[in-house]
């Protein structure tokens, strides 16, 4: 297999957009192609990753459009629909295409326009990704399903709501010193848990997850330009290996699995991505989860191998997962804070794994490491994507 | 009498899937019959989701995961005003939606 660089990395501020889904898609690849640099090197593909843009801005061919706006003919294009893991997905494609041969230089955008909708609509349309005849007409949507999740392992492993409250200001206070965060708003344990007005500022989503355990509704668009590792090196400049990939899948329907609260898809893809890096969770410097739900971090950190079951939470207590400490789990805010346009999401979690390794993340740059960790969760964690990224020291 | 939510039993091993597959993720299988979904059970986990659903109007809603006595598990409505893990329901069936003038059908666990 050949090995895949990243040579370029952007995205747009995540949030509230008025900008037409394909010029927000087009943003962000310029920006991931302007900090790449090709010169004379040609973009032999584009991947694009999207999860609704036929439903929620009415266009389909998203691929098609893009390559058209930034005049890249004739570079082949496609769309990866893959739910909430379509930007991780979408870069795997574009990796394959590198490591098979068939491309040197493939860019891959992921973008989601999710505010063209009501809250009610858009999550009514991240809810037909459950089992329709034996979730959805129950009136099952992603909150509830974390819901259902969060109250079998708070109940199993100890977990107390002020650890996941812990998670939530943690991310916030991460968002604040990312410019390119949807939600720029500080946070505190009182404010959202022990004191009075807690109760009106934090209300119940599905219970036992409160408002601030939830991910925003936001606008967005993430782009990287991937290249051939001989390409990488002739451009050169520091860069970013794809050195693991990782993915695995579980039932759709969550209340089929032997043990509901056991992110068994989350456990094998980690575990094939650590395989094929030559790599263990020990190594990791730095990690992006995909914390839709305070939950989700807590447990995704523990399926993906960096604390025993059970001791993800007294490590957050810590401080071990903070920006300063031991392993840094989302710098970038994260889905709660940085917000979570379904289809940019995945590519936006490595977009800051690249900027982290680089060195380049400003006021939350992490201590100096060379291996980062992105977990990309589909569904509820019937497809999930995972990623290592290795930086080159030349 | 047909049951209304049924779940498929593999004819060669008798392994019972809800929801159904097009194969038996036990022995795969590909021949099956249907069999009702249901009885009593315990509450695996259960949620108040108040950020409703689209085609929903009451104050909030209250799922349950429930573990039936032979082992298959099912999501529905919980309608029992003091839920707790682990608490004996039984099964019964009612409206769990109401998209427009259409009236679906499903699980409702009652304390047993």
């Amino acid at each position: 297999m050949r090995p895949v660089g990243i040579v370029g990395a952007a995205m747009t501020k995540f949030g509230r957009s008025e900008t037409a889904l394909v010029d927000l898609a087009a943003l962000a690849s310029l920006g991931a192609l302007r900090d790449a640099d090709l010169g004379e090197v040609p973009v032999d593909a584009i991947v694009v990753a999207n999860m609704g843009a036929a439903r929620l801005n009415r266009q389909t061919a998203l691929a098609s459009a893009l390559v058209d706006r930034l005049c890249l003919y004739p570079a082949a294009a496609e769309t990866v629909e893959n739910g909430p893991a379509s930007g991780a997905s979408a870069v795997k494609v574009g990796v394959q295409a590198i490591a098979s041969g068939m491309a040197d230089v493939v860019l891959v955008t992921g973008v989601e326009k999710m505010r063209a909708v009501s809250n009610l609509e858009a999550t009514d349309f991240v809810a037909s990704l459950s089992h329709p005849d034996v979730e959805y007409i129950y009136g099952v949507t992603l909150p509830s399903l974390a819901g259902l999740f969060a109250r079998l392992y708070m109940e199993r492993y100890g977990v107390e709501r002020r650890h996941l409250a812990m998670i939530a200001v943690k991310n916030h206070a991460n968002a604040m010193k990312n410019p390119f965060a949807h939600i720029h708003q500080p946070i505190t344990i009182e404010g959202i848990l022990t004191a009075p007005e807690a109760v009106v500022n934090n209300p119940p989503i599905a219970s036992p997850l409160h408002l601030f355990d939830c991910c925003p509704v936001s606008d967005g668009a993430a782009s990287l330009v991937l290249a051939a590792g001989e390409i990488a090196e002739r451009l050169g400049r520091p860069f970013v290996r794809v050195a693991g990939i990782g993915q695995a899948t579980d039932t759709h329907a969550v209340h089929e699995r032997s043990d509901p609260v056991d992110l068994v898809a989350v456990r094998r893809a980690s575990e094939r991505a650590f395989s094929m890096a030559g790599l263990t969770p020990g190594d990791v410097d730095v990690a992006e989860l995909h914390d839709a739900f305070t939950i989700l971090e807590l447990a995704e950190s523990e399926a993906a191998g960096f604390f025993p079951p059970g001791e993800a939470g007294p490590a957050v207590e810590r401080g071990e997962t903070s920006l300063t400490g031991r392993l840094p789990i989302n710098p970038s805010g994260g889905l709660k804070a940085k917000g979570h346009p379904v289809g940019a999401t995945g590519v936006a979690q490595l977009v800051e794994l690249v900027w982290q390794l680089r060195g380049e993340a400003g006021e939350r740059q992490v201590r100096d490491g060379g291996i980062g960790f992105a977990c990309n969760f589909g569904g509820f964690g019937n497809n999930v994507v995972a990623t290592v990224l290795r930086r080159e020291d030349r | 009498m047909t049951a209304e939510v049924c779940g498929a039993r593999c004819t060669s091993c008798g392994t019972v899937s809800y929801p159904r597959h097009a194969v038996c993720p036990a022995c795969r299988g590909e021949s099956f019959e249907a069999v009702p979904i249901g009885g009593t059970g315990r509450v695996l986990t259960y949620t108040d989701v108040y950020a409703l659903a689209i085609d929903y109007e009451t104050r909030y809603l209250r799922l349950a995961i429930v573990e039936f006595e032979d082992g298959t598990r099912a999501i529905g409505h919980l309608l029992d005003p003091a839920p707790s893990l682990g608490k004996r329901v039984r099964t019964t069936i009612g409206v769990v939606r109401e998209p427009g003038e259409e009236r679906i059908r499903g699980l409702q666990f009652v304390p047993a």
